[in-house]
Order: C-alpha cells, then sequence, then structure tokens
C-alpha cells in the first residue's frame, strides 16, 4: 500500500470547487429546507474563493446544484453586468464549464442578489437568492438561540408589534426591502433583500427558490406551489413600491420595478432595474424577433396566484 | 376608611386556582417549602411577608415563569387539565399569554420602554392572533382607559412616563384579553404614597367591576388589607397563617402575624 | 443599442484586479521565501487565523494579498476548503510539548521551571533608524545557558488540581475522527467544547482582543492570572495505514492558561492556536474563563463572541458594503416618501392609516 494507491490524481480543486462531502452535505440541508418550508436549516457553508457577504451561501448552493449542462444566470440588484454578478458568474462558468446566459428564459439555475427577474420563472428553473441575513427575528431577538426557539414555537408576537409600531409612528409599514413573509402558514422567514415588489412572486410560484445565507451558515427554501404571505394585517393591506405608474428613460418598459437615476438638473430619471427585461424591450422596439416570456406584472400590477 | 359591604364572594364553587404542596430550592435555599393555596373565581387573595419569604416565588410560580422541586398547579379552565407544572413550555407561554395576566414592581420586567404604551397593550392581544389594526388599536385604548391611563399619552414609550403611569400601562396589558387571573406582585411599592393610592383605587375599582380574579403579593399590609378577600402569611417560605383579611388583621394568631399586625398599626 | 453599450461589469472587474497587482509586481519563489524568513510572526499568526499549518503557502498568500491580512486568511480559508483530508493526528498534551517559552505569572517558580525564551517584551522599542541610512541591524548571538532547560514540562494546573485549587475537566475520550470539526458542521449554542476551542483558535487576533480586552478592564466578571502561557512544538503523530505510528513532523503552538478564583476553587480559561500568538491567547482564554454564566448578549457571551471575532466572517460582511444597494435603498425611499406625503396631507386625529 502507497500513499498514491490512496489518494487520487492531485488536481487542484473538485468539479465544481466544492469537495463531494461540502456538496452532499448541502444537498441534504436542501431537501431538509425543501421538505419545512421557510425552515432555516444551519449548514457547515464552507469557504469559497470569495468574501463572506459576497454572495458565498448562493453561490455555495449553485456550486452544488450545477453541471457541464445548467445553463446559469447571475444578477445583482436586477442586472447581469454588475461586477459582483459579472464575478460569480465567471467563477461559475470556471469550475463547471456551464453555459452562461443573460436570457431569463433560457437559464436554468439563476443566481441572484436583491432581485427577482420580472418575467416568470417555471418549474424548470431553479431561484437561488444570495441572503445576507436569513433571520428574520434579528431586530426584535438578535440572539440566534432565543431566536431559533422563537420559530420553533411560531412566536412572532414581536414582529407584528413592530409592524404596529411602524404604522402608529409613520402611518404605514416602513419596512422597504427583506419584508418578512410567512411560509406555508408557519414559518416567517425572510426572503432575503428583494423589494416588496417581488416578494409577491415566490406565492404559489412554479418554480423553486433556494435561499442561503454563507456567513451566518443557513438554507431554507420556498418549494413550488407554496404560499408565501407577507405579514400584514387584515385591514392594512400589503403595500409594494409605487412603481407601477413608473416608465424607463431607455426602454420605455413601464410597469415594472425601476431604479431611480438622479440628474444634475435636481429630478431623476428611472430605468427598469431588470435589466435583461429593459434590453429585451428595446431590441423588440427596434424589430428584432426577442423572445420575451409572460411577466408577473401587468401594467404594473400583479395577478393573484391564488 | 369607610366600610362598605360587599356580596359575599366566596360562595360555593370551585376553586380557580389550586396549588399543592409546591417546594423549590436554590442550592441550600429553601425559597418556599411545601406551600398549598386556594383561589376562588372573583376573589383577592392577598400573600404577604417580608423580603425572602417566598412570595414572589410562588407567585411567578402562578404564573408558569417558576417550576418547582415539587408539587402541582391547576386552573379550572376548559382548555387545561392537570398539573401546569407538567405542561412543556409550548403550551405554558400560551396559557399564560392567554389566560394569566401580570403587573410586575418592576415595570422593565413587564415593558418594552421603548415601544409605544399602546403596542405594550397590542402585543398581548397580538400574540392570542388578533390581526386588525383597526381592532389592535382599539382594544389597547380600551384597556387602557380601564386603567385610567391618559389616552393623550397613548403612544409615549414607557421609558419617557413616570413610574404611576408605568404601571398603568402594565395594568392594561394584564387586563387586555379579560384574564381569568390576575397576578400582582408588589404592584405599587416603589411609588410614591398619593400616586399609590391612586393605583390602588384603580385595582379597586376594577375589581369590582370585572370581579377578576387576583393574587396579591406584598410586604405592605396597608395595600393587602384595602385589596384582598383573604390573605395568606408567609415566612421563611412557609405559610404562617391564612385566613380572611379582617379576622387575620383583627385577632392574628401566629406570633410572626401578630408582630406584622401590630408594627402596622 | 446603447443600453448594451454601456454594460462594462466584466471588463471593470478584470481592470480593477489588475491595478491592484501592478503595485506588486511579478511574485516568485524568491519573494515568498524571503517574506517566510523575515516576518515569523505574521506568518504564524496568518497560519493561525487561517487553521492552515504550512508557512510557504501562507508566506505565498500574503506575497499575493500585498500583505491584507484579512485577504490572506480568507485566500488560505478557501484553498483549505479544497483540501482532501487524510488523517487526524493523535491529540498532544501539555507536558508533551517540545517548549521554547512558558512562563506563569501566579507562582514565582513552578515545577519545570519558568523559561523565558525568545520574546521582545523585556526589550527597549526603539527603531533601528540606521538600518535605513545602510547600516544593518544584526542581533548579537545568544549565549547558551549552563544548563539547558528541559525539552517538556508538566502543566501548572496539573499541580493546582494535586493541591485541590482546581478542578480539572474531565478528559475528552472521543476518538480522534468523532471530534466535531468547526469547518464541517454549524456551531449551535450553547456550542459544544470543540466547537469554541477551534473558533478560537481560528478566530481574528484583533477581535479577540478587543473583545478579551473589555473583559479583562472590567466587563468580564472574572479577572485574568496568567496560569501558564507557552509556546512550544507540537509532534504531529499519524498512523500509517500499515499500523506504524510516525512522526509527520512538528508545528509550532501556542497556549495559554488563565484562572480566577471562582468561589472555594480555581476556574480556568483555556486556548490553543496553531503558531505562536501570545496575544491571541491570552485574550481568547480570558473570553473563555467569563463566559460561564456570562449575560446574554454581553461581549464574554460564548455565542456573541465567537460569531463576532470570525475574521472571515466579520471582515467579508465589512467589505460587501461597497456592494451596490440601489435597490434596498429604493425601496426604502419609496416607504419614507410614502409616509412624509401622508404626513404633509391634512390628516383627522384618529383617522386609521390611508392603506
Amino acid at each position: 500500500m502507497s500513499l498514491s494507491s490512496l489518494t487520487k490524481p492531485w488536481q487542484p480543486m473538485s468539479y465544481g470547487f466544492l469537495d463531494a462531502s461540502a456538496k452532499r452535505e448541502i444537498r441534504r440541508k436542501m431537501l431538509k429546507a425543501v421538505a419545512v418550508p421557510g425552515c432555516q436549516m444551519p449548514y457547515a457553508s464552507r469557504e469559497v474563493p470569495m468574501a463572506r457577504g459576497w454572495g458565498t451561501g448562493g453561490l455555495q448552493v449553485s456550486l452544488t446544484l450545477i453541471n457541464p449542462k445548467t445553463c446559469v444566470k447571475v444578477i445583482d440588484q436586477g442586472a447581469d453586468d454588475s461586477v459582483n454578478a459579472a464575478s460569480i458568474r465567471r467563477f461559475l462558468a470556471q469550475v463547471s464549464g456551464a453555459p452562461t446566459t443573460l436570457d431569463t428564459l433560457k437559464a436554468n439555475l439563476i443566481q441572484s442578489r436583491h432581485r427577482i427577474p420580472e418575467e416568470k420563472l417555471t418549474a424548470h428553473q431553479t431561484l437561488v437568492l444570495q441572503v445576507p441575513n436569513p433571520e428574520p427575528l434579528r431586530s426584535v431577538q438578535p440572539n440566534m438561540s432565543i431566536a431559533r426557539q422563537m420559530h420553533g414555537d411560531a412566536d412572532y408576537g414581536r414582529m407584528w408589534l413592530q409592524l404596529y409600531e411602524q404604522i402608529v409612528r409613520s402611518g404605514r409599514v416602513m419596512q422597504g426591502a427583506s419584508y418578512p413573509a410567512m411560509v406555508n402558514g408557519r414559518h416567517v422567514m425572510t426572503p432575503s433583500p428583494i423589494p416588496r415588489w417581488d416578494v409577491p412572486k415566490l406565492h404559489m410560484a412554479q418554480h423553486l427558490t433556494i435561499l442561503s445565507a454563507g456567513r451566518e451558515k443557513r438554507i431554507y427554501a420556498v418549494p413550488p406551489h407554496t404560499r408565501v404571505e407577507p405579514l400584514v394585517f387584515d385591514d392594512v393591506p400589503y403595500r409594494v413600491e409605487d412603481h407601477g405608474d413608473l416608465t424607463c428613460h431607455r426602454s420605455g418598459a413601464r410597469g415594472f420595478f425601476m431604479n431611480e437615476i438622479p440628474l444634475p438638473d435636481g429630478s431623476a430619471a428611472h430605468e427598469i432595474s431588470d435589466s435583461e427585461y429593459g434590453v429585451k424591450t428595446i431590441r423588440t422596439r427596434d424589430g428584432e424577433a426577442v423572445e420575451t416570456g409572460d411577466t408577473w406584472y401587468i401594467n404594473g400590477l400583479i395577478e393573484d396566484a391564488t | 376608611m369607610t366600610l362598605t359591604l360587599n356580596p359575599p364572594r366566596l360562595v360555593a364553587t370551585d376553586a380557580l386556582l389550586q396549588i399543592s404542596n409546591v417546594s423549590k430550592s436554590y442550592g441550600a435555599v429553601n425559597a418556599v417549602r411545601d406551600v398549598s393555596a386556594t383561589v376562588y373565581p372573583g376573589e383577592v387573595l392577598g400573600i404577604v411577608g417580608e423580603s425572602g419569604s417566598g412570595k414572589s416565588t410562588l407567585l411567578r410560580m402562578m404564573n408558569l415563569e417558576e417550576i418547582p422541586d415539587s408539587g402541582t398547579y391547576t386552573l379550572d379552565l376548559p382548555e387545561v387539565s392537570g398539573n401546569l407544572f407538567d405542561l412543556d413550555r409550548f403550551a405554558r407561554r400560551m396559557l399564560c399569554a392567554k389566560r394569566i395576566g401580570i403587573v410586575y414592581q418592576n415595570p422593565h420586567l413587564g415593558l418594552l420602554m421603548d415601544h409605544t404604551s399602546s403596542g405594550n397593550v397590542a402585543e398581548r392581544l397580538l400574540v392570542a392572533g388578533e390581526r386588525r389594526f383597526g381592532e389592535l388599536r382599539a382594544r389597547a385604548q380600551d384597556a387602557l382607559a380601564a386603567s385610567e391611563f391618559p389616552l393623550e399619552r397613548l403612544d409615549d414609550p414607557p421609558r419617557d412616563l413616570s413610574g404611576g403611569m408605568q404601571q398603568r400601562v402594565q395594568l392594561a396589558k394584564a387586563i387586555a384579553l379579560e384574564p381569568a387571573l390576575l397576578l400582582l406582585d408588589e404592584p405599587t411599592t416603589g411609588l410614591d404614597v398619593s400616586v399609590q393610592a391612586l393605583v390602588l383605587d384603580t385595582l379597586k375599582r376594577l375589581q369590582q367591576e370585572r370581579q377578576i380574579t387576583m393574587v396579591l403579593v406584598s410586604h405592605d399590609l396597608g395595600v393587602i388589607r384595602t385589596l384582598a378577600d383573604r390573605v395568606m402569611v408567609m415566612r421563611r417560605g412557609q405559610v404562617v397563617e391564612a385566613g380572611l383579611v379582617d379576622q387575620i388583621f383583627q385577632d392574628p394568631q401566629h406570633p410572626y402575624t401578630q408582630q406584622l399586625v401590630h408594627a402596622k398599626l | 443599442m446603447a443600453y448594451v453599450a454601456t454594460r462594462g461589469g466584466a471588463r471593470a472587474i478584470e481592470q480593477a484586479e489588475r491595478l491592484f497587482r501592478t503595485e506588486m509586481g511579478a511574485i516568485d519563489a524568491a519573494r515568498v521565501a524571503e517574506i517566510r524568513a523575515a516576518m515569523p510572526y505574521l506568518i504564524d499568526r496568518v497560519m493561525g487565523e487561517a487553521s492552515l499549518y504550512d508557512e510557504d503557502i501562507a508566506a505565498l498568500a500574503l506575497a499575493q494579498t500585498g500583505g491584507d491580512l484579512y485577504e490572506a486568511v480568507l485566500l488560505l480559508r478557501a484553498w483549505r476548503t479544497t483540501q482532501p483530508r487524510l488523517q487526524v493526528a493523535e491529540p498532544v498534551a501539555q507536558d508533551g510539548l517540545f517548549t521554547h517559552r512558558r512562563i506563569s505569572a501566579a507562582f514565582k517558580d513552578i515545577p519545570g521551571g519558568q523559561l523565558l525564551g525568545p520574546t521582545l517584551d523585556y526589550s527597549h522599542r526603539l527603531l533601528a533608524s540606521e538600518v535605513l541610512t545602510g547600516t544593518p541591524f544584526a542581533p548579537k548571538p545568544v549565549d547558551a545557558a549552563p544548563t539547558p532547560a528541559p525539552a517538556t514540562q508538566p502543566s501548572v494546573a496539573a499541580w493546582q488540581a494535586a493541591n485541590d485549587l482546581v478542578d480539572l475537566p474531565e478528559p475528552d475520550m472521543t476518538r480522534p475522527d468523532d471530534i466535531p470539526d468547526v469547518t464541517r458542521e454549524p456551531v449551535l449554542f450553547p456550542s459544544k467544547r470543540a466547537h469554541t476551542l477551534q473558533s478560537l483558535a481560528r478566530a481574528d487576533t484583533g477581535g479577540t482582543l478587543a473583545l478579551g480586552y473589555a473583559a479583562m478592564r472590567g466587563y468580564g466578571k472574572a479577572h485574568p492570572t496568567v496560569n501558564e502561557l507557552r509556546l512550544a512544538e507540537a509532534e504531529v503523530m499519524v498512523k500509517h495505514p500499515k499500523g506504524t505510528e510516525f512522526s509527520a513532523g512538528r508545528v509550532k503552538v501556542s497556549q495559554a492558561e488563565v484562572v480566577s478564583k471562582s468561589g472555594d476553587k480555581l476556574s480556568l480559561g483555556f486556548a490553543a492556536t496553531l503558531g505562536w500568538n501570545e496575544v491571541k491567547c491570552i485574550s481568547a482564554a480570558t473570553l473563555d474563563l467569563n463566559s460561564k454564566g456570562a449575560a446574554k448578549g454581553s461581549a464574554t457571551e460564548e455565542e456573541f463572541f465567537l460569531y463576532h471575532t470570525e475574521g472571515v466572517e466579520s471582515s467579508g460582511f465589512c467589505i460587501h458594503f461597497k456592494l451596490p444597494h440601489y435597490v434596498t435603498f429604493q425601496s426604502s425611499l419609496d416607504a419614507m416618501r410614502d409616509a412624509n406625503a401622508q404626513k404633509a396631507a391634512p390628516q383627522t386625529p384618529d383617522q386609521e392609516p390611508a392603506e
């Protein structure tokens, strides 16, 4: 027996960077997460060649799911060409040989930070959301051990109280992004810092969403056809951002989530946040034959998934 | 104090609360030794004793915050049966949230100091499942009004309120759900004498109007005499004497009680 | 297509990285060797925080990151992730360590003796500015001691235990392969002892010092006395597949044991790390000493200090705030503007919110 018979030929790294034991653990935790929607599953979270807080949780899930035939799309703030999205896309392609795309319709695996594309995702697609802070209770209970117990007890009174306090003090719910939502009627989750605009897209969706926090070492999931209900009082309806009437100054698209671009004259222009959808709109306008999918929002309004 | 004739509350009925033979020690210290107590619906039981007598430990047991080493606790409520000390953490929490109200001597234990006063009251309703903002607000207001809290300060945080006002917020929170049992742990201790009298008036009025079953812990015989129907005298973790308030005050039997009553008079 | 032309993310990040690396120029083996020879304590610190013992690779990481310690540690940790795990070495005991330096502040003399070893503790911190003008700063040779110190010494705590001053922890008989591994499973609280010690061994030196110092200054309940501080080398004993046990080499390790009076006995705080790093071990041991019964949310609570001294996580999260956040910012602006508009509009006092 020699040392070489005990090890495989040296390679700088495994396929998809992570070794088999790391992938196996993540697969198991994803299965658990799917089995108990919205419940946070602790995982080891390996160190990867990117800084913590830069999508290492999403990256580990993508690296586990990826194979050479997976078509990958990566977005940050809705844009494919955002610097960190470009970096993650390049890394995924490099370690897996998987093709990449900017087109939401062509992607099998979409890793995203802070946005869900405007085109509807379907059953053959998986959305991986990068999560900075997986704990919706953090603002009312910073201690993770106590927060875990509160989830166990479905003890969400403080979350509701926070909403009450905001309405009393400011006249409305002031939560911006990361709007807490009840999943499958049992676990409150943070949908990651997606805008309120995007939370209804998770409700009874056709696609699987995996949410992963690398630094905080938690994975949770919204399986297809699962209820995702933002926490709201019965008599104070949920409100998405008032973007339904805004028009993109580049593409002319209207009724989608917009970026506000301050202009030197003190005014502001708007451009569509889902950059690739903007590109499709421009191409269509210019007479190109571009395939555009159905969108969740139509004329700035979302259809009721239930 | 003028004597008013109240209708007798101790009618033949089942006890609401029954604590039997509870004991609890912390290391070598026996905080409570073999104590039993019974409270009937609508009555006020006073527990008096010096600090370290075990009276607050006993009250915390009634609020299921403290589990004794031995003994049983039952409440005559449709949703529970058996020894409440055997309930799991979740069931205990739900029972306390829905059926038991408590006012602590230290308002920091009972209140979120940086939230609004109305929010502090609303939290109890939220825990019990109320999901209508309008209803939360209205019921929080009602409870605060019943506690004689000035409604123009509805949304001020308790940290900005005086001690007496803080106790009224605690009281409003405690009664917001019409609790089956209201526990008062030295509710007026530390307040100015004049404020103390006003808070006691509120408690007395609430008790008379709503016939709330109360257990009142105090080291102050005056407070006990004002509110309680029956009294239990505790010393070193044990009950040394129990009976109707008038009887104990007029004719104390145990030397310790005699000492207490005479010191007061 | 003007819209597409503005895309430049991929090119921008490529050029930004080149700009950074241009400063340092080409890295060759000679530079790595020079760093390794010149900066053993920096190498030790980085190896400890990376929980990866290889001086050459640590020196390479420092060369490649231009000395940005957080980047160097991240680089090493990410490389460590990819490495196969061949074997778990046998545990080492204090009295088996090949000791270079070992001091106790608790007693004037101790069995085995105080052993000062290499240290700058009593040096005068004067800058050798003559080096810059061409005069090398050469150390004087060490005079050998008349009698060499023994290579190994018993632990101070063992003497204290024999005198009934301290209760030593029960020996942990877990098989090496079954020891919980903080890099293979998440830490949950209350944490396993192995997780605590491993996390402290990997902790950021500066962060551990900050929280440890807070505890020493009075935010902790227990005031530490350094029972024993050791800089040593540990034999890495592994088993050949044929059954022979052999040493695969030695690694530098440091460990600190601090004590304080607790009731009628002394209580112990312990920390150890790869490489020689005294400040970290004393700070970490002080945190360990103070963690028993610490209030939730206090700096000496285990959950608090383990989460917040994890250097790769904390530094990564800190720099992530440089990433664009304009979607979340837009979402908050929307709520704020609407709330302000509502306040500006006339409203009757008891009106329900206009939602």
